[in-house]
């Protein structure tokens, strides 16, 4: 009980709210570097997903096309998969170098230390906010309306913040410990890419092999963006509660491991 | 009023900058380190009152700074508690958080966040901070290429300007001309006499003359003195023969050690 109370305080809207402030100086500063350091800016947001996606099409669909991966039209099936992938990597990798950047942020700041991680987490984020016009490109080109559970939509992007959250307070506190993690985070995200349900759905594995794979919290984040334009993905939804419940676990865990390493955090700086 | 009761904190040797690579190795090797670090303060239990002005001494890597940095909060004991009766405003590596990218005005607003002032605050102290820091070109140009000194000048003003009850300074007052520390100084002493709060680790607090009210002698991780600066000071003087004699080579071989600023204030 006394774990939980900490979690809500630790938290807590309320300490984020009180330097929300500085909070958006940050976060707005960093997308600024992101659109002002090239021609195109804000275009690339777009275009890179949209090339990516393209690309993944064109391999999986014209040179390979012998089975059948994923939902059709599996151009939009990739798109809507492949921004929140992109959330998913940037938010990873830049967790990894939370308090590698300007140590000394923490020597002098008053603010508290997981504000350095959340602002992490929100940039990753307004970045795929901002690339979200892909998938209606992706709708127009394939011309594909989605269904009433669309609704679920903004309820997978609240999962997927917690979900980065936790992520990105355990990767954090655990570079600052051991640096090498940082060298495993990157295999590991590799890895996840193909492991994850971005390029096939949960129905193309074996099928003994379907409950092992949702214990990736992935698979119920991409299940609630793509189930209100393919409602037969509600057949996964056994797995999509695993995979929530994965979720809740490393939120849970990261917030636990954050305050636990918070000081050797602040005395690697 | 800062409270430390029975502190200590552990610092791996690597992290403090003590040599490191083949030697470390082999010392550690002899047996004469340990990997698992060692404790740069241990059972350091004292107190600060409201309004006093206490300066820090020690010798190099004695633990001044992360005593400081204690005070403030910006690290965390390992052993014992450190509390506040209120909020305590950290001076260490200011002028390291700027952003080069980002215009003086928009630095003075990013400072003065992380040092906890809203952005309403910075807007009402704004015109007073570019006056005080001397800053003559326009505001809206970029900070990049302003030398290092106006840049600690800047983030001092900015320090001053929240106008905490309690500062817990790393080296004050080695920034800036002479002209500037004159003024730095003016400024303290005002704050002082109005009550505020003062912890200063210090390399050299001579020309403090009549500012701090204590001195705390940091060495071996624990409080040498805890006493008035005359006494301090000659302690510390004391402390640096013993030390040159037997750890010359040890200290000055070392390419890794921290420069320490030569002329404080």
């Amino acid at each position: 009980m006394r774990i939980l109370q900490t979690l809500a305080y630790r938290n807590g809207v309320r300490t984020f709210w009180e330097h929300r402030q500085v909070l958006r100086m940050l976060v707005l500063r960093d997308l600024q570097k992101q659109y002002t350091k090239f021609r195109l800016g804000y275009l690339w947001t777009l275009m890179e997903p949209l090339g990516m996606a393209l690309v993944l099409w064109f391999v999986f669909t014209q040179l390979l096309g012998g089975r059948q991966l994923g939902l059709q039209p599996y151009f939009l099936f990739l798109a809507v998969a492949i921004l929140p992938w992109w959330w998913f990597s940037k938010g990873v990798s830049g967790a990894a170098k939370t308090f590698r950047r300007n140590p000394a942020l923490l020597r002098m700041s008053v603010l508290p230390t997981r504000i350095w991680v959340i602002r992490v987490v929100l940039v990753s984020m307004a970045e795929y906010l901002l690339s979200l016009p892909v998938i209606l490109i992706a709708m127009l080109v394939t011309r594909t309306l989605p269904g009433p559970l669309i609704l679920l939509f903004p309820v997978g992007i609240i999962v997927q913040f917690f979900l980065m959250y936790g992520l990105a307070m355990l990767i954090a506190a655990g570079v600052a410990v051991i640096p090498d993690l940082a060298r495993i985070v990157r295999i590991v995200l590799r890895a996840t890419f193909y492991l994850s349900p971005v390029l096939y759905s949960v129905a193309n594995i074996p099928a003994g092999a379907q409950v092992l794979a949702a214990f990736n919290p992935l698979v119920g984040v991409l299940g609630l963006y793509r189930i209100g334009f393919w409602p037969a993905e509600i057949e996964s939804l056994p797995h999509y509660g695993i995979s929530l419940g994965v979720t809740v676990v490393i939120f849970i865990a990261g917030s636990v491991v954050f305050h636990r390493l918070e000081g050797r955090i602040l005395k690697g700086s | 009023m800062i409270i430390f009761n029975g502190v200590g904190i552990n610092i791996s040797k690597g992290k403090r900058r003590q040599g490191g690579g083949r030697r470390h190795r082999l010392r550690r090797f002899a047996g004469e380190q340990s990997r698992t670090g060692s404790w740069v303060l241990r059972g350091v239990s004292t107190q600060i009152a409201a309004g006093e002005s206490v300066a820090v001494l020690g010798l190099k890597n004695s633990g001044r700074t992360e005593f400081v940095r204690l005070a403030a909060g910006t690290l965390i004991p390992d052993e014992g508690s450190v509390s506040r009766r209120e909020p305590v405003l950290p001076m260490v590596d200011l002028g390291r958080a700027f952003d080069r990218g980002f215009t003086v005005r928009q630095n003075i607003y990013l400072l003065g966040g992380l040092l906890g002032m809203t952005p309403e605050r910075v807007e009402g102290a704004l015109a007073q901070i570019v006056e005080t820091a001397g800053i003559t070109t326009s505001i809206d140009k970029y900070l990049g290429g302003a030398p290092a000194l106006s840049r600690q000048k800047l983030a001092w003003t900015i320090a001053m300007a929240t106008q905490a009850k309690t500062f817990a300074v790393d080296e004050m007052l080695a920034v800036g001309d002479p002209e500037f520390r004159e003024r730095c100084l003016e400024q303290i002493k005002l704050l002082k006499a109005a009550g505020t709060t003062f912890l200063v680790a210090t390399e050299a607090p001579r020309k403090f003359e009549g500012f701090f009210d204590r001195a705390i002698v940091l060495h071996d991780g624990v409080v040498a003195a805890d006493s008035s600066l005359a006494d301090g000071l000659a302690l510390l003087r004391e402390l640096r023969l013993a030390n040159s004699i037997t750890d010359t080579a040890e200290t000055k071989s070392d390419p890794k050690a921290r420069p320490e600023l030569e002329d404080g204030f």
